[in-house]
């Protein structure tokens, strides 16, 4: 074991490995608030990837609702009650990681699904907190609540399914810090699947070895975001590089939302993974249970959301989702528009804060005609 | 005593001895694994010739040095026979298993079971948890799901899942024709394991792997499989035959070191949480 900083958690931690950082780090925001959990992303993913034999189940990409939706059953619930408390002392965990909770023999503290586990993939969906009873209305605080929560691989900075393998068949790509699992060889031991704590390995039963999602590797390698980034209809999704947060530039779209907004959080980071998928968390879900979920960050984050109709770079940052199927490496905002570049500062999109309104009459004076919606 | 109660003793005690004849299994040898020389190589688990070669019980340890550990104990001995005909050797190996695990899935391991032996056979032999970093260990391993293809099992995803209703695999369309190189060529690629020629993905004709490994984590596949074996489960357990080559360096009259371990499908056994002994002497016989 070695000692690493997680900043995540504001602490050292022990890690089955030194600690070793990529020269850039593969990371994304997603806005919860804006999904709506149409599984476009899903589909998107699996036709790409996952249409072969033993790899029918596998959900690289999942949207579940929260709090009673999972892929795999009870993913997360299993492990927060395997771990027990976790006590936050501000900005700093106090309690143990999944690796510093190991088992004797262990290199991680996990749990294995079975096969029922994976046969619900979308258990729970629009569930809600509380029944909805006959004459029920929204009077300002909604008492029924549920959110969308749509969720890939990590790609986290430590990886529990690459420490957990001991035939080191997993590894971090220090291109670009996206996680792989070695086809060539891996052995099928499925310690990974037991190890990840989002459960995003998965065994694939015709080939005997796991496969997990590989963040449209190619696709990033030429400039573009993933599958499930430019198919998302509700446009919640934004694939980019994160810095440290020491080393956090303005200018960078992730470490403007993640390092100075700090409007978007990491899920479950008491885990301990420092993963690189960030959440906007949804604004209408008890803070209890958001707490849980994303950190001790969940109240400064919604109120700077809130306050983002009178915040033009967070507005403006946040119209450039969904504009472009182009990585955007840096951003700027002028006045009313906002610009995206490309590695090499080429401009590759430009959005203007609020799309401007035409009225088009209802009666073509010119032809003397009735307009129609197709007209 | 009346006649009639001793006529029952007497076929009491004649009905226990024949049993003790019928249950009079092959010769002990408790200090090492004796591979017996015979012309013709047993092809078998039930070949008679195991009726009197030697029988070593090999006590099996719990791989509990490196983790991911086992730390619960299960299978406690591998019955070990050996024959060679100064070519190839055979090993028999049995074990008690009540379960039949040779179905993989999510959670699911297979039974499974290995030989090792020191690539080069020297006085000084590489550690028995899979060899050294620069001396090396040959492995041949037999697993219970691979024996279930080679029987006949269809490398199809319904051969598992019997009720699975799959809508369209893109490389079974209508426009490819099956079973050709195009439409081979297509399957492949949607599974990357199969596709970087990973001996896990198959296809598999024989149900053993010929291994190399340096130490533990380190296993990779030998150039080309050149074992072959078979196993077969009863109400007493698994039988395995392995055969592989002659060890490099050793021949008739000569000896070398051999280790086994046996994995447990039903316990969660797989990779280094298995039950694995220590090296055991391993005797080869001379010609007759």
């Amino acid at each position: 074991m070695s000692r690493v900083y997680n900043w995540q958690i504001g602490r050292e931690m022990s890690y089955w490995y030194p600690e070793q950082r990529p020269k850039r780090q593969f990371a994304a925001v997603f806005d919860t608030n804006k999904c709506i959990a149409c599984q476009t992303c899903t589909l998107a993913c699996k036709t790409t990837w996952t249409s072969g034999k033993g790899q029918e189940y596998m959900l690289w990409n999942n949207v579940e609702t929260k709090p009673y939706g999972f892929y795999p059953l009870g993913w997360d619930v299993n492990l927060l009650e395997k771990l027990g408390a976790q006590q936050w002392d501000g900005q700093r965990y106090s309690g143990r990681t999944i690796f510093e909770a190991a088992q004797p023999g262990e290199r991680v503290m996990g749990w294995r699904p079975e096969e029922i586990d994976y046969a619900h993939p979308n258990v729970g969906e629009d569930d809600c907190v509380n029944g909805v009873e006959k004459g029920a209305h929204f009077s300002g605080v909604h008492l029924s609540w549920f959110f969308y929560l749509a969720r890939i691989c990590n790609h986290c900075s430590y990886p529990a399914c690459l420490s957990s393998c001991p035939r080191g068949a997993i590894y971090k790509r220090p291109e670009d810090g996206i996680v792989l699992i070695d086809q060539g060889r891996c052995r099928g031991y499925q310690e990974c699947v037991k190890a990840c704590p989002y459960k995003k390995t998965f065994f694939n039963t015709m080939t005997g070895t796991s496969e997990k999602c590989i963040a449209c590797f190619p696709k990033i390698e030429s400039g573009i975001q993933p599958q499930c980034f430019v198919n998302c209809i509700g446009k919640i999704r934004f694939a980019g590089w994160i810095s440290k947060p020491e080393a956090a530039k303005k200018d960078n779209p992730i470490d403007f939302l993640v390092h100075v907004k700090k409007v978007a959080l990491p899920l479950f980071p008491q885990f301990g993974l420092e993963p690189n998928v960030y959440y906007i968390p949804p604004i209408n879900v008890p803070r209890e249970f958001l707490l849980q979920m994303f950190g001790p960050n969940v109240d400064a984050a919604i109120e700077t959301y809130r306050n983002a109709p009178r915040d033009k770079d967070l507005s403006g940052l946040l119209t450039l989702f969904g504009s472009t199927e182009l990585m955007v490496a840096k951003w700027k905002r002028v006045e009313e528009q906002v610009m995206g570049y490309d590695e090499s500062g080429r401009e590759i999109i430009r959005v203007p804060l609020r799309e401007p309104t035409v009225i088009r009459q209802a009666f073509d004076s010119a032809r003397g005609v009735a307009r129609t919606n197709i007209s | 005593m009346n006649a009639r109660n001793l006529i029952l003793v007497v076929a009491a005690v004649s009905a226990a001895a024949f049993a003790g004849c019928a249950k009079k299994g092959p010769p002990l040898s408790d200090s090492e694994v004796k591979a017996v020389f015979e012309k013709t190589l047993p092809a078998t688990v039930e070949d008679r010739i195991w009726e009197r070669v030697p029988l070593h019980p090999a006590k099996l340890l719990l791989q509990d040095v490196v983790e991911p550990r086992l730390m619960q104990a299960s299978t406690s001995f591998v019955q070990v026979q050996s024959v060679t005909d100064g070519q190839k050797i055979v090993f028999r190996l049995a074990w008690n298993d009540p379960t039949v695990d040779d179905v993989p899935g999510p959670g699911q391991f297979a039974d499974a079971c290995a030989v090792q032996l020191p690539a080069a056979t020297t006085a000084d032999i590489p550690a028995p948890q899979m060899g050294e970093q620069g001396r090396p260990v040959e492995i041949t391993y037999w697993s219970a799901n691979f024996q279930a293809v080679v029987n006949g099992r269809k490398d199809d995803i319904q051969a598992i899942y019997p009720r699975a209703s799959v809508d369209h695999y893109p490389f079974e369309a209508a426009s490819l024709k099956p079973g050709s190189a195009a439409q081979q060529e297509m399957a492949k690629r949607y599974a990357p394991a199969r596709s970087l020629g990973n001996q896990m993905a198959g296809p598999r004709t024989v149900p053993v792997q010929d291994l190399l490994a340096e130490g533990p984590g380190t296993i990779r596949p030998a150039e080309k499989t050149l074992s072959s074996g078979s196993g077969k489960h009863s109400r007493d357990g698994w039988s395995v035959l392995l055969v592989r080559p002659l060890p490099s360096g050793v021949q008739l009259g000569g000896r070398t070191q051999v280790a086994f371990a046996v994995w447990e499908g039903s316990h969660q056994e797989v990779g280094s949480r298995k039950m694995r002994s220590a090296w055991i002497p391993l005797a080869l016989g001379k010609a007759r």
